[in-house]
């Protein structure tokens, strides 16, 4: 048996931890560079805001219903994140965070437990624990359980938690469920069931299994099956360190001056270092790349990418925002504007598994491992952004971030106030 | 008794790290116990935040501006706890007196004549967001 634990409204479920005055009341989360909304309270979705409507289209909507507004705010997010996994790896032994707001939770050998009971009072718990509300359902297969949750939330009166097991149960559930929101089914496939006539999911498991095979490969085989309550998609308890860790963004603007696409790149490469230190790797070679807008026809095109390999595998800073600025001075062509870039580490191993090169020069390589250290705990305490390399520039292109809440949980400075009296 | 000259170990360590792979294990190896302020404070990591006082200033007071209280959702609301609450839009931190049909909300600040008890009826926006369980103060 396998449960689903998701996050309702994620993120604007977490703003409103520590703003209870929002309860009740439209809430929206938006995007990066404030541009489109990512995250919808229940009441901001019944006023018609639909997930990556563009901010200045609904400021009306907003205006008029006084929905409150966030910029994101990833440190309150990843910290509530990671609460909720606390809480659920109290309840089941091996838990797989499929996502930031969603975990699997593997149920082996807890046979005899009541799993609606079960169910709910996991939903308590992280209720109780992190005021975040969580859907979680309970099935045979880890696709069902994902229906299950999903029913938790269109019927309040399951407390947060839904079993779902007996298969006269679950065929009735799979007819009214639309094929195309079954996990798995991408939206390539959906348009060739809609030529087939498959709506539900209960359509799509009464196809041939000789049909499913050929149109829709092993992916589409595996729903099938976990659909029919066949479990056939692995449980990833342990997480592999990425193998390759990439930092990329659209800009706002097109950049079109090899300094300033300089510092964007510089910051992605210090964003990349931290991702890479959190896991405890080396990289061995950094590839920078940078593309125009390809949507726009009439502009001169380019894209392409620079590998720079490192003397020895690194996690120092410095030394990898130095080889991401040499990667861009290499890659920049005049005359183009670059509408989005990017570093990526590839051969990444882990700093522990990792022989030092005979050459290296120790003294200095102490003090780089020093300078970082201390990058490291500078950015902690004042958060990021708070030190920058002069490659950085001065971050006057930052990103738009109007509207963003306090790092409540994650900077001493921003913790919540509260009066006595 | 002289004490471990630790550091010494460790720069030792360091320098050999590298090349030669081997090292001297650290007497010390063994030694890793300390006393951690956070097992003492934190028993649930999932559910313990931290607020600051705010806008008080008073001297015998338990709590004082710039204190910093340990917030523990985990641990169920009993009476007389002292609680963040948040009341009508505002957060405060009160001892609460359970009753069968509301809540008696009373100053922290006892000593102070000015802060009277806040009965807590239906007509409130109320909650007890979590239940304080240690106080830091500078000293």
């Amino acid at each position: 048996m396998y449960a689903l634990a998701d996050c309702n409204n994620f993120f604007a479920s977490c703003e409103r931890v520590f703003r209870p005055d929002l309860n009740g009341k439209p809430v929206i989360v938006l995007s990066n560079n404030d541009g489109c909304a990512v995250a919808r309270s229940n009441e901001a979705k019944a006023l018609g805001i639909k997930m990556g409507d563009p901010y200045f289209k609904i400021r009306d909507i907003i205006e008029r219903n006084h929905v409150a507004v966030f910029s994101s705010n990833f440190a309150l997010y990843g910290d509530m994140s990671r609460r909720v996994q606390e809480v659920l790896r109290s309840f089941a032994p091996a838990v797989e965070q499929y996502s930031i707001d969603e975990s699997f939770l593997d149920l082996t050998g807890m046979e005899h437990v009541d799993f609606a009971a079960f169910a709910r009072e996991v939903s308590r718990a992280c209720w109780k624990y992190t005021s975040i509300p969580v859907s979680v359902g309970v099935a045979p297969t880890k696709t069902l359980a994902k229906i299950a949750s999903k029913l938790c939330k269109q019927y309040p009166k399951l407390q947060g938690g839904c079993y779902m097991y007996r298969p006269q149960d679950i065929e009735k559930v799979l007819r009214k469920f639309p094929a195309k929101d079954v996990w798995g089914i991408g939206h390539r496939s959906v348009k060739k069931l809609e030529t087939m006539g498959v709506k539900t999911a209960w359509d799509y498991t009464q196809l041939p299994e000789t049909t499913v095979r050929k149109l829709f490969a092993l992916p589409g085989f595996r729903t099938w099956k976990e659909l029919k309550g066949i479990s056939c998609v692995e449980f990833e308890d342990m997480v592999e360190p990425k193998q390759s860790i990439c930092v990329s963004r659209s800009f706002a603007h097109e950049i079109t001056t090899l300094p300033e696409l300089s510092e964007q790149v510089a910051t992605f490469a210090m964003s990349a270092v931290a991702k890479l230190r959190k896991q405890g790797s080396l990289a061995q070679e950094i590839t920078v790349f940078a593309m125009t807008n390809r949507f726009k026809d009439d502009a001169p095109q380019t894209s392409g990418g620079v590998c720079v390999p490192f003397p020895d595998a690194t996690a120092d800073h410095r030394t990898v925002v130095l080889a991401a600025v040499e990667g861009c001075r290499r890659l920049f062509r005049p005359g183009f504007g670059y509408k989005k870039a990017g570093v990526v580490f590839t051969r990444i191993v882990q700093a522990a598994d990792h022989t030092r090169s005979l050459f290296e020069d120790q003294v200095a390589a102490g003090k780089e491992a020093r300078l970082s250290e201390t990058l490291d705990t500078i950015t902690r305490t004042f958060g990021p952004g708070a030190v920058l390399f002069g490659a950085q520039g001065d971050g006057t292109i930052r990103n738009a971030r109007e509207h963003q809440s306090p790092h409540y949980t994650t900077l001493w400075s921003d913790i919540p106030g509260v009066k006595v009296e | 008794m002289e004490p471990h000259p630790i550091t010494d170990t460790y720069s030792l360590e360091f320098a050999f790290m590298g090349e030669v792979k081997a090292g001297f294990p650290s007497p010390a190896e063994d030694v890793r116990e300390k006393l951690d302020l956070v097992k003492l404070l934190v028993r649930h990591s999932a559910s313990t935040f931290f607020f600051r006082v705010d806008g008080v200033s008073m001297v015998d007071a338990d709590m004082d501006e710039g204190d910093i209280l340990i917030v523990d959702r985990a641990v169920e609301p009993y009476n007389d706890c002292k609680a963040v609450c948040f009341i009508d839009g505002e957060y405060t931190v009160k001892r609460v007196e359970i009753h069968e049909d509301g809540a008696l909300l009373l100053p922290c600040n006892e000593h102070n004549p000015k802060y009277k008890p806040i009965p807590v009826g239906p007509d409130n926006q109320f909650l007890i967001w979590g239940v304080v369980t240690w106080v830091i103060k500078k000293a």
